[in-house]
């Protein structure tokens, strides 16, 4: 599992259904977009749609340049903006658990569940559950 | 075999057509007996049949047996495309059409040419319409590539060796040539193309940023020359890849004017040109509907039943004309008949009818602004309401489809003459000029076909000139409100600190709107690469696109139509800019572009007022005694109006003024632009003749610098193709 960074949480997402991890590149924000669409960046000659953890989770926007890590979506590639990637771990299927029962709504749609590391929590996030096609038909419901 | 059967309509007794009939019908019979499609045997049996007495000259061909052909056409295509997607001839009962092609080998002797379809079409030819639209487009593509009859089943079974034998003896020259042909071409995926478009797009990009890096390093600058070179030749050929003879779209009409013609009872004689006239394939696709629309537009409401055309005088049969060709960096596609045309009185009634229009503004609108009219949703002069059309939904439907891929849609008619459509199409949507405009720090690309002009309102003007009616904001440009959209607002992007600051307002033309468009500042334009946005950002509706600029920054692509929609812009109906000015020069006073050259003012007709440019002296280059600039690859004569000083040394910057004189366009340079000011000329003292020389601006005398002086380029003879490299739509920026 590729973990990254958002605020003081680990998120953890399957390193198979990355296809990409861009490092800070520059983006240029898109106005009237649904709030969690965090700007367009140039990726490969190709237009790449973001989607801003932060703005997903609702945490204040910081000003710090974000990594961004390359999906592939419904609708081609997109991307999500996180703070910082850090390491690759690896973990056992015997420390899964599901999302806890008081978590919020919002955070239930979007976490896979969570893995027991030693000294933290690995919050999972399904790709699928990110993609802006995905969110934008949630929006609707 | 649909162009052999329209074809042998007008020869019926061509022997080498029907031959050719017969062979494509028989090879259907023999592969499908074959491979053991029972259905399309035995319909192209009873096809065969009648086509063997026409061939041994036993009946001749009329009006009824083509129609009949052509079903059976239609029904065969309907069963190979069944085929092609699903294995299976389908369901269906052949029972009346195999009587009908009996029908028509007995009967056809008694029955006459001109009196009408026989019963069992009538029960037939709805059904067979409906799907034929659906069919055909896929059988065509297959007919379009494969050189030769029958090869449809080819593509659907891909038994090319059966087939081959089949046409081995008969055809064994043909065959050797479409082997030639094999041999020279090669089939590439569509998919593939695009890739390579969108590659060299991004070359193009890449081209973009180094230019703009490279200053210093000599050799450098060389080698990006170079790459520019290359870059625009490679972008020309993958284009050119992409390039289809507009026949691709044309061959249908034949068949669609016949059918149509004949279901209203009318006579057409359709004559194409230009068919070897190329396009962007995916342009192509994008006009079919409009020209299609055109054409049974021009059948329907243009061209007149028989006998009205002979009481007025015209040959009982009309002509409706398809003409491509090429004109610059566009293809205009004309649909033209020589029908009744378009009687401005009726349009004026019809808008009034409709509410489209109110009386008071009619009764100011101008013959040609009328014709515009047309254009508007929910138009239609057809009497009655007729399956062909006449439902409204019409040229407003054309314009718009046409305007979506940056093209225009002019008319021209005269009442009793006819109508002529032109379709100005660009040749490619890929890359698209753009200027680039920045709103609250952030660029946006405005595509350039809707750009009409620019104008810059100082922070001071910002609050005298724009002025508000119940908070729209209006402007006033050259006597006519304008309505403003503020960019800034309408993106609700947050409010800089700096107020009040300079504006520029662009105004745009869009699908008949016209509006300005407020923007805080103005970068160079580009050739920008049109990205797609993912669907998310579509249902923003305000963007047409992204693309990446040559400072590698990202920028949204503006939709002026969708802006206008947002905006409740509604349509403009006031006519281009020229008749504004042409109404000034009635009272004698027009306006004029007062500029500084050296220490005198001079000035020059705002009318003849392309654009303006700022330009390194060092550009400047001499040709045979005249000074000329080399813009877009054509020349442009140039007349140095600017400081004797400056003229000797090769640095700094000139100010051009690009103007219109007659077709060619010439360029003057100034030392700066002052401003537009309204003037008359003067009359010599005891003489009513206005001198040409001088006019009165601002309460001084100005003089006129006479465009027709400026020498001509040696050896040129003011041809119209050297000036098409300029752009349609001059943009006059007013300089601050």
């Amino acid at each position: 599992m590729c973990s990254v960074r958002v605020g003081q949480t680990l998120y953890g997402i399957p390193v198979t259904s990355i296809v990409e991890i861009l490092g800070k590149p520059a983006k240029q924000p898109v106005p009237l977009a649904p709030g969690y669409i965090g700007g367009l960046v140039h990726y490969r000659g190709e237009v790449l749609t973001t989607v801003s953890l932060r703005s997903l989770l609702k945490m204040p926007s910081h000003d710090a340049v974000e990594d961004i890590l390359v999906f592939e979506g419904a609708d081609g590639y997109f991307g999500l903006l996180v703070d910082e990637v850090s390491e690759v771990i690896t973990v056992l299927p015997a420390d899964f658990e599901g999302n806890p029962s008081t978590l919020d709504d919002r955070r239930k749609a979007l976490f896979a569940g969570t893995y027991k590391l030693s000294n933290a929590l690995l919050v999972m996030l399904d790709p699928e559950r990110l993609d802006p096609v995905h969110l934008a038909e949630a929006e609707m419901a | 075999m649909e162009r052999c059967l329209t074809e042998l309509e007008e020869r019926p007794q061509d022997r080498e057509l029907l031959a050719e009939i017969f062979r494509s019908v028989h090879t259907i019979k023999g592969t499908t007996g074959f491979l053991g499609f029972s259905r399309l045997e035995s319909l192209a049996h009873a096809g065969e049949n009648l086509l063997d007495l026409l061939r041994d000259g036993r009946l001749l061909a009329n009006a009824n047996i083509i129609t009949g052909l052509l079903a059976l056409l239609d029904i065969l295509r309907e069963i190979l495309g069944s085929i092609e997607s699903t294995g299976q001839e389908g369901q269906g009962d052949d029972v009346l059409m195999i009587h009908r092609l009996h029908a028509l080998q007995h009967d056809s002797k008694e029955y006459s040419a001109t009196s009408g379809n026989m019963p069992a079409a009538d029960n037939f030819q709805p059904a067979s319409q409906k799907k034929k639209r659906i069919r055909r487009t896929k059988a065509r593509n297959a007919a379009a590539i494969a050189p030769l009859p029958g090869a449809e089943i080819v593509k659907s079974q891909a038994e090319t060796k059966t087939i081959e034998i089949y046409q081995a003896e008969p055809q064994a020259a043909q065959m050797r040539a479409a082997v030639n042909t094999a041999e020279s071409t090669l089939r590439v995926d569509v998919d593939l193309l695009n890739r390579m478009m969108n590659l060299v797009g991004e070359l193009v990009l890449t081209r973009n940023q180094i230019l703009q890096m490279v200053s210093a390093d000599a050799n450098l600058t060389m080698l990006s020359r170079r790459l520019d070179m290359v870059t625009a030749d490679l972008r020309e050929a993958v284009m050119k890849a992409r390039m289809q003879p507009v026949s691709h779209v044309f061959s249908k009409f034949p068949r669609m004017v016949r059918d149509l013609a004949q279901q209203l009872n009318k006579r057409v004689r359709l004559v194409m040109e230009g068919q070897e006239t190329e396009l962007d394939k995916s342009l192509l696709e994008a006009i079919k509907d409009p020209l299609t629309h055109s054409v049974r537009n021009a059948i329907d409401h243009g061209i007149e039943m028989p006998h009205q055309r002979e009481a007025s005088g015209k040959d009982p049969e009309g002509t409706l004309r398809l003409r491509a060709y090429q004109e610059g960096s566009h293809v205009i596609i004309e649909v033209s008949d020589d029908g009744g045309g378009m009687k401005v009185e009726r349009i004026r009634d019809k808008a009034l009818g409709c509410k489209l229009i109110t009386r008071e503004r009619a009764a100011q609108l101008s013959d040609r602004e009328l014709m515009q009219l047309i254009f508007l949703p929910g138009f239609s002069t057809a009497e009655a309401v007729t399956n062909v059309s006449g439902r409204g939904v019409g040229m407003d439907v054309v314009r718009t489809n046409v305007e979506k891929i940056g093209g225009k849609v002019e008319i021209d008619s005269h009442a009793g003459k006819g109508t002529t459509l032109r379709l100005r199409i660009p040749l490619t949507l890929a890359i698209v000029p753009a200027l680039i405009v920045h709103s609250r720090g952030q660029s946006f690309a405005l595509p350039q076909g809707a750009l009409s002009e620019l104008v810059h309102l100082s922070s001071e003007q910002v609050q005298t000139q724009v002025e508000w009616m119940e908070g729209a904001a209006l402007y006033r440009l050259r006597g006519k409100l304008l309505p403003l959209v503020f960019l800034g607002s309408l993106l609700k992007q947050q409010e800089l600190a700096d107020e009040p600051r300079e504006v520029y307002i662009a105004v745009l033309n869009a699908e008949g709107r016209r509006y300005g468009l407020v923007v805080d500042g103005l970068a160079d334009p580009e050739e920008i690469v049109v990205k797609p946005l993912s669907s998310v950002l579509k249902q923003i509706g305000l963007f047409s696109g992204a693309t990446v600029l040559g400072n590698g920054e990202m920028a949204l692509i503006l939709d002026p139509g969708a802006i206008a929609t947002q905006s409740n812009i509604g349509m403009a109906l006031e006519g281009d800019e020229p008749e504004v000015v042409d109404a000034n020069l009635k009272d004698g006073s027009a306006e004029y572009l007062l500029m500084q050259s050296a220490s005198e003012h001079t000035a020059v007709p705002l009318n003849s007022v392309l654009r303006i440019e700022r330009i390194p002296r060092a550009q400047m280059e001499w040709l045979n005694g005249v000074s000329v600039l080399r813009v877009d690859g054509a020349l442009l004569p140039l007349k140095d109006r600017t400081d004797k000083d400056a003229v000797a040394s090769s640095e700094g910057e000139m100010t051009v003024v690009v103007c219109r004189d007659g077709e060619r366009h010439v360029g003057v340079a100034v030392t700066q632009v002052l401003d537009v000011a309204s003037g008359k000329p003067l009359n010599e003292a005891g003489t009513n003749v206005a001198t040409r020389d001088a006019v009165l601006l601002k309460d001084k005398v100005t003089s006129m610098i006479d465009l027709r002086q400026i020498p001509a380029l040696p050896g040129s003879r003011h041809q119209n193709d050297q000036m098409e490299t300029w752009q349609e739509d001059g943009v006059v920026e007013a300089l601050p």
